[in-house]
């Protein structure tokens, strides 16, 4: 709320250009405090002179003193924790911050609060310019008295000026700084060792690389502010931008506890003035297309980058990589069955489309299949392993991509198709692989032999097999580094493990795990973070993603023909969604490029599109109407 | 059904299908080597994995009247072998549940 009188004096507009016109500034406060010889802002009688300093300098326009208001207590509101002075030094930081000079002085006379004292200022301003020796000579003002902090701050500056001077091409003064300031502070010898060696680099960009510093004209001076700030109290200089710090923790709060979060984030969906919470009908759950073309059970399913390709592979012995037109009214998208890639002997368990979209590769049995996916046209059959081949990853660069297999075998191909190298044979039979996005580690899961199946359970026409109690641990968990394919973590697993993805920031994996359980894995520690429990999987391959902004859904198939939609962070079930017929939902992909958008296949031989519901359609909920037409767009005749 | 891996087996022996290696059974649990098939020499399992079975039907052999299923390699579809449903014999009862795998259609495999 702006005072009235601010509003109505036609001066302050002209005043606000230039600050040594304005009232109450902040700059003629510090001059009159630092003659009165402060050290600490919050004294009491700074208001009156600074309502002495305005009435000189404003004189001209009339401009009437604010006067102090006195409140009781120390608290912003009687039953909160929360600091009045605190929290009014934090808006005047704000409002000066945009440029509302004007009224960050009237509050400051107001309140009688203001935001830091001089020395604070001096001081910033003096680290921003560069003038070293003032800087360090103000420490004391700041409160930095103790020994270790001014240590640190003595360091901090002297590492600044000594890699501003070597960038400067100024080597002897830089040397100076090193023998005759940092060198006395005692810091440890490895660092003096590294500081001094960057003497080397004579051109100013080399210098910039190697000590991550981005010159005196870069952000650097900055950064070093930040630094400084931790061995300052933050009550004597508080960090910047502050109240926009808690701002955005509000909202991040926000945003964890919307489990249907799934909208980008822009002022609309986040205001100040009410909780944010996204629209759970804007959450893909209702099926708006039923691809129907495939003449078995549909095992596998894998969206293009470009998001407007889905390629599904099954045990009909077949691939077909399906167009799914982007215009965003599902009533008017057309999907087609673009290709239907045959020439498979087996039926077909992976799918991998590489970088670029141009070749898809799948998998039938112990063979590689390369496509052109354009044209359809059968690239190269790779004939290296001898058991099922389970995973293909394509690598991050695109320069190739890894298959593994059952036969333990983990092989690296060129993306021409010629083999590169093998890892090491690995312990278990692989039952499904993939790289982090930030290329640095390969997770693979498999099992070390396969349990006999249970006598007494559905399939006890293969009654258990003697002698397999006393055997090592079944199922694992194994994770390599890329670079040197030893091995970083190994995790022993008490289920089968049938699928593993990686979030987009390569720290989880997410792996399918019987019975009945999808594991949450972090690759930096190698500990469970979450299990996301509620879906089916005993005997059959159950595959999962991540999906929606952020990665903030977990999405599953399952035995009982539901495909499961969890909260990632949380790990409460949002969605059970129906809609397939009898059988398993085999896999679940969510669409690279529209959060909004995920698919799943299933035993059924058909593939789901998942989306919101359109206004209409939700009046005719739980379910669309099924066409006959195969593969086509399923909306026509019915709206 | 699902999509569901071949079952590998682990043990000192394995029998695999001749045609295409696919783990079938392992030697813990051979019964008998006594038997014959129609390709000469055949083995009774306790249990064996990654087969199809045809349907039941009634076959007279040297023991007896038996209720058999012909079981199929699940990869390459090779006839393996039988399944006994049933004998009629009662001293030929222990066969019922076990599988027959004809010896010259299997071989070691890892």
């Amino acid at each position: 709320m702006r005072s009235p009188e601010l509003d109505h004096e036609p001066p302050m507009s002209v005043s606000l250009e230039s600050t040594s016109e304005a009232g109450p500034s902040y700059l003629t406060l510090d001059k009159v405090a630092n003659s009165n010889g402060y050290t600490n802002g919050k004294s009491a009688s700074q208001p009156l002179s600074n309502g002495s300093s305005a009435g000189l300098h404003n004189g001209a326009h009339s401009h009437p003193p604010v006067s102090r208001v006195k409140l009781p207590g120390s608290r912003l509101y009687e039953d909160l924790l929360i600091d009045r002075e605190e929290y009014v030094r934090l808006v005047i930081q704000s409002l000066r911050d945009v440029g509302y000079i004007e009224s960050a002085a009237t509050l400051e006379a107001e309140s009688g609060y203001s935001l830091e004292t001089g020395y604070v200022s001096e001081f910033r301003q003096c680290i921003l310019e560069g003038s070293w020796s003032q800087a360090e000579a103000l420490l004391p003002r700041l409160g930095v008295v103790d020994e270790t902090s001014l240590w640190a701050v003595k360091f901090l500056i002297g590492q600044q000026k000594y890699l501003e001077l070597l960038e400067a091409g100024k080597t002897a003064a830089a040397l100076q700084v090193l023998r005759t300031e940092l060198a006395p502070l005692n810091v440890g010898s490895d660092q003096l060792h590294s500081l001094s060696s960057l003497i080397m680099f004579s051109n100013p960009k080399d210098l910039c690389e190697r000590a991550g510093w981005d010159g005196a004209s870069g952000t650097s001076r900055d950064d070093l502010l930040f630094s400084l700030q931790r061995h300052i109290s933050s009550t004597t200089m508080i960090p910047q931008r502050r109240l926009a710090t808690l701002l955005s923790q509000a909202q991040l709060y926000q945003r964890q506890q919307c489990f249907y979060h799934n909208s980008p984030a822009n002022p609309q969906t986040f205001s100040l003035f009410m909780d944010h919470e996204c629209d759970k009908e804007d959450f893909p759950r209702v099926t708006t297309t039923i691809l129907e073309v495939h003449t078995d059970e549909v095992w596998n399913i894998a969206w293009s980058h470009d998001g407007r390709y889905l390629a599904s592979a099954g045990k009909d012995k077949t691939a077909i990589i399906w167009r799914i037109g982007h215009e965003t009214e599902p009533t008017s998208r057309e999907c087609v069955a673009e290709l239907v890639l045959r020439d498979h002997e087996y039926c077909v368990g992976c799918l991998a489309w590489s970088l670029d979209d141009s070749i898809l590769l799948t998998t039938a049995d112990q063979l590689i299949k390369m496509w052109n996916a354009k044209d359809g046209t059968l690239l190269r059959t790779l004939d290296e392993h001898q058991e099922t081949v389970t995973a293909l990853s394509w690598l991050p660069d695109g320069s190739g991509f890894i298959s593994g297999s059952l036969d333990r075998k983990i092989v690296t191909w060129d993306s021409d198709g010629k083999k590169r190298d093998s890892w090491p044979i690995s312990p278990m039979r692989i039952t499904d692989m993939a790289i982090s996005p930030d290329f640095s580690r390969l997770v693979t899961v498999g099992m070390t032999y396969s349990s006999p199946p249970d006598a007494s359970g559905d399939r006890g026409s293969s009654p258990a097999l003697a002698g397999d109690d006393a055997r090592p641990p079944r199922n694992q968990v194994i994770v390599y580094h890329m670079d040197t394919k030893e091995v970083a973590i190994t995790i022993p697993l008490g289920g089968e493990l049938t699928s593993v993805k990686i979030s987009e920031d390569s720290q989880f994996a997410l792996i399918n795990h019987a019975p009945h359980e999808v594991h949450l894995y972090d690759l930096v520690s190698g500990r469970l973070a979450r299990k996301f429990t509620g879906q089916h999987q005993g005997h059959h391959v159950i595959r999962s993603c991540f999906g929606g902004i952020d990665n903030n859904f977990v999405a599953s198939g399952s035995e009982d023909a539901n495909v499961y939609i969890w909260h990632r962070d949380t790990g409460v079930l949002l969605e059970v969604l129906s809609g397939h017929g009898n059988g398993s939902v085999n896999s679940v992909a969510w669409n690279p490029q529209n959060e909004r958008m995920f698919a799943s296949c299933s035993d059924d031989s058909t593939i789901r599109i998942w989306e919101s519901a359109p206004p209409e359609i939700s009046m005719m909920e739980p379910e669309p109407p099924i066409g006959k037409g195969k593969g086509k767009q399923q909306w026509d005749g019915v709206i | 059904m699902g999509m569901k891996y071949r079952q590998y087996l682990a043990g000192e022996r394995i029998y695999g299908c001749s045609t295409c290696k696919t783990h079938l059974a392992t030697i813990h649990s051979m019964i008998s080597r006594a038997f014959n098939g129609q390709h000469g020499r055949a083995y009774l399992f306790d249990g064996v994995v990654n087969v199809v079975e045809g349907d039941p039907s009634d076959r007279q052999m040297t023991t007896g009247n038996h209720t058999v299923r012909d079981i199929y390699c699940c990869k390459c579809g090779q006839k393996m072998g039988w399944k006994y449903d049933r004998a009629y014999e009662p001293s030929q009862r222990y066969k019922e549940g076990k599988f027959i795998l004809e010896r010259n259609l299997l071989m070691d495999v890892q």
